[in-house]
């Protein structure tokens, strides 16, 4: 049952999570899945963890300690960009999901995911397959509309995609299952996650200073 | 391409030619109307009563003339052309009542003065009458010959005929007879050569007064002070009497005879101007003529002015007539409206009539000197009266219709405004709600939401935690569904069922219960823009309730989610169903389930949310599973439409 990288090594996890119960809990579902997770409690402990070499996958919550997972997901990013990225978020929420997607994150895990989800969910990360939720997708479409003034929240730039993407986003906004959405745009039912992972890489913000000023923006950094 | 270009060419030109046709056709018409009128309207004079053998002393000599008659031209007043002339006078005592008929003498025309007298006696010298001065007004005389002077048979009459030229002196017919019989002749001539030309020149005097207001009101329209000044010309030519030739004030006349060259210089430049032409800088050479004859009055004395007007002025005034045919003409072909049709019919009744007169001074047309130019002049004048008439009236139109589309427009912004202003105010507090949200979110993710996480994460551990594990998922599932129905999505409500597709499969997975969800048409169900989110709350959690019963009391292995969009013709409206394969549970009285307690307050609970919302519940239970089925409104009410 265990799933092997390309090496036939266990994919390594690095999950840095402070609330020591959640953190329990997701490593052990991990590690029944047959993945190496290594876990961190704080900013501190997960940048020396890093420092012994780029885990294959990256669980963060957004809230730690002693930083915001925001940093880290940006500073991992920059330095292993072979590493897939996801954030851990309570509620699933736009807020948290997207200003992790606009700093280089590629996919989100709810923290009280059944255990089966968690290693699907990470197991489809690795293959190239973003997960994507209904409210995600609704808010990322929203944001193509409306440009009269931004709306709360995220800044989110969504010039980039294209209207297919935008369909695909409103197909999941409204519940329909990949293979329905590749219905009824005439897509093949593989091409639409592999489009999702394009969606979330045009609405990642490449500049360090971009991504620094929308932090402050949103108030996720303090200066 | 070159065949393209002459084509385009040609059209137009045909256009205006096909358009010129019938309009000279139309003025060769009035062309003739107006001759026939001319004839028509030529008075009758009585012929029985014509004495026209006379004997003319001019110059020393004397010979037979019959009347009319033409005398050289003159440039004297002394000595004038003697006409004796001798006519029977019976007192037809028998077949009257009255023995003392009146009797008279008319003189239905001359030029340019008479003196008459019966047998030897002056009754009548007509340079006493400033208007039978005038030459271009053909003024009948009529005298009453006193009954003391008639004599039973043969009586003497005497015309002595003034002549100031450069025209040749003319005499008509003379009539000498019963006054009742001359009197109506007398009376219709002066009728349409006196009275008359006073109407049209009190019509342009008043013409003058309104074109003056305007020009004062509208001094960038030179048009009206253009016209102004020449109705003003008009009038004073018109009322000012001519003093006989001999006269010192012959200055005065020279201005005077210069007037109507001058005016119809002025008649054209405002034609050209009222057709919104510019006047060409040689144009002022129109108006030469007319200072000629002026400057000629005040240096020269007479006959010079008289000289330079037949030699001048006329032609000029002929000039200017065809001229202002010629502009009617275009403009009329040009822009097809009422006014240049009407100018260009006046001024061609006009032009003929100028030629009738230069026929008759020429005297190409034998015995008459009748000038009709000055009295056609009027038609010209109701043309330009009747044109700006019209002119105001349009524009008094364009008024109108650009306050009412102003009005409209006010209206139709006004409209907008509103329109734009609730928008603003569902935009505003929608970005409210928003903010509210996303300040929730924040507070509800950081705290109450990781809170719920831990419960979840300690109670797995333990044995006996699993109640404690499904009461903080259900927490958890509940605040992620307050929070999402707090996002405005517009009205769309497959948006929220999108997430609560995502929430319930989460459910089901455990369990192992396979979600087949139906949607009819890629749209789902119809936009509701009145959509609010405790709408979303309450249709929610009917589904929510339903998946809940279906996994905990019916034992289901599949649940059916079915979307689709009806349209009874009265507007589209949605129907969700949530089936299962379950063992259902059994109905009592009014649908309420019996037996299990939890079960029926539930569907008491799915039933007053449905009312509440303005949704008819539906529900289906037997041994092959439930259905429950929620057939939305058509429009979601505003407020709660009954307490549930």
């Amino acid at each position: 049952m265990a799933d092997q990288g390309d090496t036939g090594e266990a994919i390594t996890i690095l999950l840095v999570e402070d609330d020591a119960p959640t953190c329990w809990r997701l490593q052990d579902a991990l590690k029944k899945a047959g993945y190496d997770a290594r876990t961190a409690g704080s900013l501190g402990e997960a940048r020396s963890a890093l420092a012994g070499g780029a885990p294959r996958v990256l669980l963060t919550d957004l809230r730690l300690p002693d930083g915001h997972g925001v940093e880290l997901i940006r500073e991992v990013r920059r330095r292993f960009p072979e590493t897939e990225i996801m954030v851990i978020s309570a509620l699933g929420d736009e807020e948290s999901v997207i200003s992790a997607i606009t700093v280089g994150a590629t996919g989100y895990l709810l923290k009280d995911a059944f255990p089966t989800d968690i290693a699907t969910t990470v197991r489809d990360l690795v293959a190239g397959h973003s997960p994507i939720s209904a409210s995600i997708a609704r808010f990322i479409v929203r944001r193509t509309q409306n440009s009269a003034e931004p709306p709360p929240g995220p800044v989110l730039n969504t010039a980039k995609l294209t209207p297919r993407e935008i369909d695909i986003l409103w197909g999941i906004a409204k519940g329909f299952s990949y293979a329905e959405i590749a219905g009824h745009l005439g897509l093949s039912r593989q091409t639409v996650p592999g489009h999702i992972k394009n969606i979330y890489r045009k609405l990642e913000v490449h500049t360090r200073s971009e991504a620094v000023f929308e932090a402050v923006q949103q108030g996720l950094i303090k200066l | 391409m070159s065949e393209i270009a002459a084509k385009a060419v040609v059209s137009p030109r045909r256009l205006r030619l096909a358009r010129f046709l019938p309009y000279l056709l139309l003025q060769i018409l009035i062309v003739i109307v107006t001759m026939l009128g001319l004839r028509l309207l030529e008075p009758r004079d009585p012929d029985n009563f014509a004495v026209s053998e006379f004997s003319l002393r001019e110059a020393g000599s004397t010979r037979q003339v019959t009347l009319p008659h033409f005398t050289a031209s003159r440039y004297s007043l002394a000595d004038p052309p003697l006409y004796s002339g001798k006519f029977v006078f019976k007192s037809d005592s028998t077949n009257r009542i009255d023995a003392n008929t009146t009797w008279s003498v008319f003189l239905p025309r001359f030029s340019n003065g008479v003196e008459i007298a019966v047998n030897g006696v002056a009754l009548l010298d007509s340079r006493r009458d400033p208007s039978a001065n005038r030459p271009d007004r053909n003024t009948p005389e009529i005298a009453v010959i006193p009954a003391s002077l008639l004599r039973e048979g043969s009586n003497d009459i005497t015309v002595r005929l003034f002549v100031w030229g450069p025209l040749r002196g003319f005499l008509d017919t003379v009539y000498v007879g019963p006054d009742d019989a001359l009197r109506p002749a007398y009376e219709t001539r002066t009728l349409l050569f006196v009275t008359l030309p006073v109407v049209f020149s009190a019509w342009q005097s008043i013409l003058a007064v309104i074109l003056a207001i305007m020009w004062l009101m509208r001094r960038h329209e030179p048009v009206y002070g253009v016209l102004a000044a020449a109705m003003v010309l008009g009038v004073v030519q018109a009322f000012l009497t001519l003093p006989v030739p001999p006269a010192t004030s012959s200055r005065l006349a020279g201005v005077l005879l210069s007037s109507a060259p001058l005016e119809s210089a002025l008649i054209v430049a405002s034609a050209v101007l009222f057709l919104g032409w510019r006047w060409p800088r040689y144009g002022v050479l129109l108006f030469v003529p007319g200072l000629i004859v002026i400057a000629g009055g005040l240096i020269a004395g007479p006959p010079l002015p008289r000289i330079l007007f037949m030699l001048l002025g006329i032609p000029t005034v002929g000039f200017c007539l065809v001229l202002m045919a010629g502009i009617a003409a275009h403009a009329a072909l040009r822009r097809q409206d009422v006014v240049s049709f009407a100018l260009g019919c006046a001024a061609t009744i006009v032009l003929t009539c100028w030629a009738h007169d230069m026929l008759s001074v020429f005297e190409i047309m034998p015995n008459e000197r009748t000038f009709v130019s000055r009295l056609s002049y009027s038609a010209l004048l109701i043309a330009i009266g009747a044109g700006l008439t019209w002119r105001f009236a349009r524009a008094l139109n364009q008024v109108d219709s650009f306050a009412g589309q102003l009005v409209a427009r006010v209206r139709e912004a006004e409209e907008r405004l509103k329109a734009s202003f609730v928008r603003e105010e569902a935009r505003a507090r929608a970005a409210a709600l928003a903010n509210e949200r996303t300040r929730l979110m924040r507070d509800l993710h950081d705290g109450l939401g990781g809170q719920l996480i831990s419960i979840v994460a300690l109670s797995e551990r333990g044995q006996e935690g699993a109640p404690i594990t499904d009461a903080a998922r259900a927490a958890l599932k509940d605040l992620r569904l307050v929070i999402d129905s707090m996002d405005d999505i517009g009205g769309d409500l497959m948006l929220a069922l999108g997430s609560w597709r995502e929430r319930a499969a989460m459910q089901l997975r455990p369990h192992d219960i396979a979600l087949d969800w139906r949607v009819a048409t890629p749209q789902g169900l119809p936009l509701h823009p009145e959509l609010r989110p405790w709408h979303v709350i309450q249709i929610v959690r009917i589904l929510d309730e339903a998946v809940t019963n279906a996994v905990k009391h019916a034992a289901a292995r599949h649940i059916i989610v079915t979307i689709e969009t009806r349209d009874d013709g009265q507007g589209p409206y949605g129907v969700i169903s949530v089936a299962d394969d379950g063992r259902g549970f059994a109905l009592g009285d009014e649908g309420e389930a019996a037996g299990v307690n939890h079960t029926a307050r539930g569907l008491r609970n799915m039933r007053s949310r449905a009312t509440r919302c303005g949704a008819v519940l539906d529900l289906n239970s037997d041994t092959s599973g439930t259905e429950v089925r929620l057939q939305l409104p058509k429009v979601f009410p505003d407020s709660d439409v009954a307490a549930g």
